[in-house]
């Protein structure tokens, strides 16, 4: 083992990380205000892919230099991010209106139930979506099989051509999507008055609403910026793995929300932390296990984590009021 | 079972920079009923928490009996930690070996080259080895973690209410108290679900205890309601009996009388004595004054975390530091909070018998 | 009265139940309904298993399938012909229930400290970890290719075959009638009511001296037991195994049993299982056929891409409408039911707002 191969690895890591962070951020922060497990936040991640295999269609990117938007691929993206976001705040806060804002009241599971719910119709959404006749989709005739994302950027390798490892245009734009992204997030959550309400809602929502804080309109609020995070993510994903598929958002969903319980759930640094162990942890089970054995590996290393910190990484114990 | 003596050395709680206890050390005498009182944020229930194993103690030991209660925890974790990492040395091992091994028997190699494929196969003394740290790792944070929990305390004979109460209050009152019984129940799952005579025999006990527990609070008359749907005094005296049906040697009763009017709460008094009269040494924690005098042969005073005072309640109510306690307190208490266990009520009900 | 008059009504249902195929006797070939009810039979016990855990114990898992898979992979490994141990159905079933237990008890091991949806979180990286294992574990089994053919139970005087599936359901009724009483029997014992008091309040649970880590263990074991039971009898009838049956979708599909027939009923699984079962036994072909669907049709037409859109929307309905289920528990009803002036009058009484 050299030091390329451990630099390859690190790369390849952090990218799948960051874009399970991102989706976990979403996840963490709903769970953060309502104690919910969002099911359906997975599958959002994938109507926005699929949104995005679709402007790729209806816009002619998949066919490389016929139009000016597929000459200049930056600026296609720079089109597409926002619009995905938000397609992903838009379907994330019509699910809470939907179907979580009438049980407030009621307990965990009937909310988790209703998640779960809302997870298959999504899912099944996108199914049907996949099979719409566009040429994107193979024509629509097997709407369960993974559809490919055309490259929208060049292959090539920033690092220079002759250089071992490998650090492409995809990786860079993972990057380049995340990390911003990130930083707004713990600047907006630290900083801004909305912020800090959305953080005292999180503690408790009694006390909140008597110091005038609308909790409704912050839960919708942080449910919308966890859909606009998986609309971005969505782009991320579909863009760097090169496929979507009507499942990628349970596969994704399961890794982003494990991700967010192995940093500790809530805790929005514990989330990108989980993100980035888990992204290594494939990347480093890939390559000497072999791509079949990665869940087993990242769920046993989930246990042995809660075995010994029962709260994740970052958490804190919570202690019960007696 | 004979009443236990309780003994709290020096103990302290730490949240984060708070020091809730600060270095209390009191002793309760076998047979005895003695009240701890104090202003609101005192540490009262706090120490009882600390003494029940909800909260770990920053510092100091409690003993039940001159024994502390810790020690029977370590021997107990001791054999458990040695049961994990065997378990999942062994574990490992076979798990390491299983792939060869089988892969033999499909062949339909003889037991020999079964075992054989077993034995050679390289992984199973690295996974034994792998499998016999981690297991008394974590056997060692299950124990650092688990020693002091309400549970064990609670069968080592040490038994509780709750300040907020804490019943099972979608269960009948019956099952609420045979709960409390639990610990003399052998609860083997196997022969509930069979209904051999050792279940039989759980049940019985079961409905004894709770059947005597019930007629000692005097709430036999309500057995086959749902907890919730008792007044609140009758909640309270539930919640002793379920206490009182663990079979306890020491009792830790948190605010008994919160939330009674005061003839529901005078009428505790004699149900302390008979309590103690059953072989049970009493704790109580009351800012009910009239209670308090009227039932506790000592009294305890804490106040900001430590022992303030500590003597028969007539030396206690003499104690100028006592009263400066609970009048220093008066000017900056808030009204209406908490109106029955409110430390301005308790003072003044001090005041009137001083 | 009323108990006794409860214990006939159900040997009434399944006395009923198990005069359900002589309606085949007068139906044509094409509408007999026996095959069907076979599934709904099987499912109704792995139902009943999970809900064990999530109804009385109040944990909630999400990786029922896994317990399925194992149960149903044990009995083929020990039963199936390309094996060397073939040793036959009844002690195959046997153990493959106690392989399943086994496997509960193991998952619950290291994973019993974990609160709420830590413990989530794990059942379901659980039911991922076994699903992975079945695909890789190639010469244990046989990977993606599954392992069949499987034998059907063995009864002196009566044969089992593929095209007759009425001695399957009655045989798997009466085991179903068998895990109902089992069901009955451990909630109504010392174990039943300690799940009981976990499920309410664990630290009350713990302060009475219910040993909750071990209360939280038994349910695992005994849920993860019939769950393997269930999943057994569903290979054995299936004839043949493959990994990704076993998939999320499937834990969920239990849980929605148990959540829409209502948590901690038994009868309310029973009905769970027919509704849910019936819906995709019945209702999706039937749909198809509406839809104008078939092998030529656009795959939109086809009422399988549909299934799990509709089967969401009654899921959320069903939340919304009922949502303590269609034959609720009397205490989850009572809990989804409270006054909300009372439980906040409770709140300040107690002196916490919270």
């Amino acid at each position: 083992m050299n030091g390329a191969f451990l630099s390859q690895l690190l790369i390849d890591g952090t990218t799948t990380g960051l874009v399970i962070a991102l989706v976990a951020l979403g996840y963490t922060m709903v769970y953060g205000i309502v104690e919910l497990i969002n099911f359906a936040h997975g599958d959002i991640v994938m109507l926005g892919a699929m949104l995005f295999l679709t402007l790729i269609g209806l816009l002619g990117l998949d066919h490389a230099g016929q139009s000016w938007l597929a000459r200049h691929p930056w600026v296609a993206l720079a089109v597409l991010v926002p619009a995905c976001a938000t397609f992903g705040a838009a379907v994330a806060w019509t699910v809470d209106r939907v179907a979580y804002r009438p049980l407030r009241h009621l307990p965990k599971l009937t909310v988790l139930v209703t998640a779960l719910g809302c997870s298959f119709v999504i899912s099944n959404l996108g199914l049907l979506w996949g099979g719409l006749p566009l040429a994107v989709f193979g024509g629509g005739r097997a709407p369960s099989s993974p559809k490919s994302v055309p490259d929208l950027l060049p292959t090539l390798n920033l690092l220079g051509a002759d250089s071992v490892v490998f650090l492409g245009t995809k990786e860079a734009l993972v990057l380049g999507l995340c990390l911003p992204l990130m930083a707004a997030l713990t600047w907006f959550v630290r900083c801004t008055r909305l912020g800090i309400a959305m953080r005292a809602c999180a503690q408790n929502p009694v006390a909140a609403r008597l110091m005038g804080v609308n909790v409704d309109a912050l839960i919708s609020l942080t449910f919308v910026i966890g859909g606009a995070l998986a609309g971005v993510a969505a782009v991320a994903y579909a863009t760097y793995h090169g496929t979507v598929q009507f499942q990628l958002g349970y596969n994704l969903g399961v890794m982003a929300f494990t991700a967010a319980v192995l940093g500790g759930i809530g805790n929005l640094p514990g989330a990108v932390l989980g993100g980035l162990v888990i992204g290594l942890v494939q990347a480093a089970t890939t390559l000497w296990l072999g791509s079949d054995w990665t869940n087993v590996v990242v769920f046993l290393v989930l246990i042995l984590t809660l075995v010994f910190r029962p709260n994740g990484l970052l958490g804190t114990q919570m202690r019960e009021k007696v | 079972m004979s009443a236990a003596s309780l003994n709290v050395r020096e103990v302290s709680v730490v949240f984060g920079g708070l020091t809730a206890v600060d270095r209390v050390s009191f002793d309760v005498r076998a047979g005895s009923i003695v009240a701890m009182i104090g202003p609101n944020g005192a540490g009262k229930t706090t120490l009882f928490n600390a003494i029940t194993g909800v909260h770990a103690p920053s510092a100091g030991s409690v003993h039940l009996d001159g024994q502390p209660m810790a020690a029977v925890w370590d021997r107990l974790a001791w054999s458990n930690l040695s049961v994990t990492a065997a378990a999942a040395g062994a574990g490992a091992a076979v798990v390491a070996g299983f792939l060869p091994a089988w892969t033999a028997a499909t062949a339909h190699a003889g037991f020999a080259a079964v075992s054989q494929a077993f034995i050679h196969s390289p992984a199973v003394p690295w996974a034994a080895l792998a499998g016999l740290g981690l297991g008394a790792a974590a056997g060692v944070f299950a124990w650092r973690q688990s020693r002091l929990t309400p549970d064990r305390v609670a069968r080592a004979g040490v038994s509780r209410t709750f300040q907020n109460l804490r019943l099972f209050r979608d269960l009948s009152v019956f099952d609420n108290v045979r709960l409390g019984a639990h610990r003399h129940l052998g609860a083997r799952s196997l022969a509930a679900a069979l209904r051999l005579p050792a279940h039989r025999r759980d049940e019985h006990l079961a409905r004894q205890r709770a059947h005597a527990a019930l007629r000692l609070v005097g709430l036999d008359h309500v057995a086959h309601r749902a907890a919730g749907h008792l007044s609140y005094g009758h909640q309270r005296r539930l919640e002793i009996a379920r206490a009182l049906a663990l079979g306890p040697r020491l009792l830790l009763l948190d605010e008994p009388a919160a939330g009674m009017n005061p003839a529901e709460a005078e009428a505790l008094i004699p149900l302390i004595r008979t309590i103690r009269d059953h072989g049970i040494t009493v704790l109580l924690i009351e800012h009910h004054m009239r209670l308090v005098m009227g039932v506790a042969e000592r009294v305890i005073v804490l106040a900001s975390g430590s022992v303030l005072a500590d003597g028969t309640p007539a030396e206690v109510r003499a104690d100028p530091r006592v009263i400066e306690a609970y009048l220093g307190r008066d000017e900056q208490a808030a009204p209406g909070a908490q109106a029955a266990s409110n430390p301005t009520a308790a003072s003044r009900t001090g005041a009137d018998h001083g | 009265m009323t108990r006794f008059l409860r214990r006939w009504s159900w040997f009434l249902v399944f006395a009923l139940a198990a005069l359900v195929p002589l309606i085949d006797l007068v139906l044509p070939a094409r509408l007999r309904i026996t095959g069907m009810l076979v599934p709904v039979v099987t499912y109704a016990l792995v139902a009943l298993g999970l809900n064990i855990v999530v109804g009385f114990t109040g944990l909630l898992h999400l990786g029922s399938a896994a317990f399925m898979a194992v149960g149903a992979y044990a009995f083929a490994i020990l039963t199936a012909p390309c094996f060397p141990i073939q040793c036959g159905f009844w002690p195959g079933l046997a153990l493959a229930t106690l392989a399943g237990a086994l496997a509960g008890w193991a998952l619950a091991l290291p994973t019993m400290r974990l609160r709420g949806d830590y413990l989530t979180i794990v059942t379901l990286g659980c039911g991922e970890i076994v699903r992975e294992l079945l695909k890789n574990l190639e010469p244990l089994t046989k990977g993606t290719q599954g392992i069949n053919p499987l034998p059907p139970p063995a009864l002196p005087w009566v044969t089992f075959t593929a095209a007759q599936p009425i001695p399957f359901y009655l045989l798997f009724l009466a085991l179903l009638a068998g895990a109902v009483v089992v069901c009955r029997n451990l909630r109504h014992s010392a174990t039943g009511r300690a799940w009981t008091a976990v499920r309410e309040d664990e630290l009350a649970a713990k302060s009475v001296g219910v040993r909750t880590d071990a209360a939280k263990r038994s349910a695992f074991t005994w849920g993860a037991g019939l769950c393997a039971l269930g999943g057994a009898l569903a290979a054995s009838y299936s004839t043949g195994v493959e990994p990704s049956i076993y998939d999320f979708q499937m834990s969920v599909i239990i849980l929605c049993i148990v959540v829409i027939g209502g948590m901690g009923s038994i009868a309310g699984v029973l009905i769970g299982a027919v509704v849910m079962m019936g819906f995709n036994q019945v209702g999706v072909p039937l749909l198809t056929g509406l839809m104008g669907g078939g092998a030529e049709a656009h795959p939109l037409l086809d009422a399988n891409n549909w299934k799990f859109l509709i089967f969401g929307l009654a899921l959320i309905l069903a939340m919304r409408l009922r949502p303590e289920g269609l034959l609720p528990a009397r205490e989850v009803r009572a809990e989804l039911h409270h006054d909300p002036d009372e439980s906040d009058q409770e709140a300040v009484r107690a002196g916490d707002l919270r």
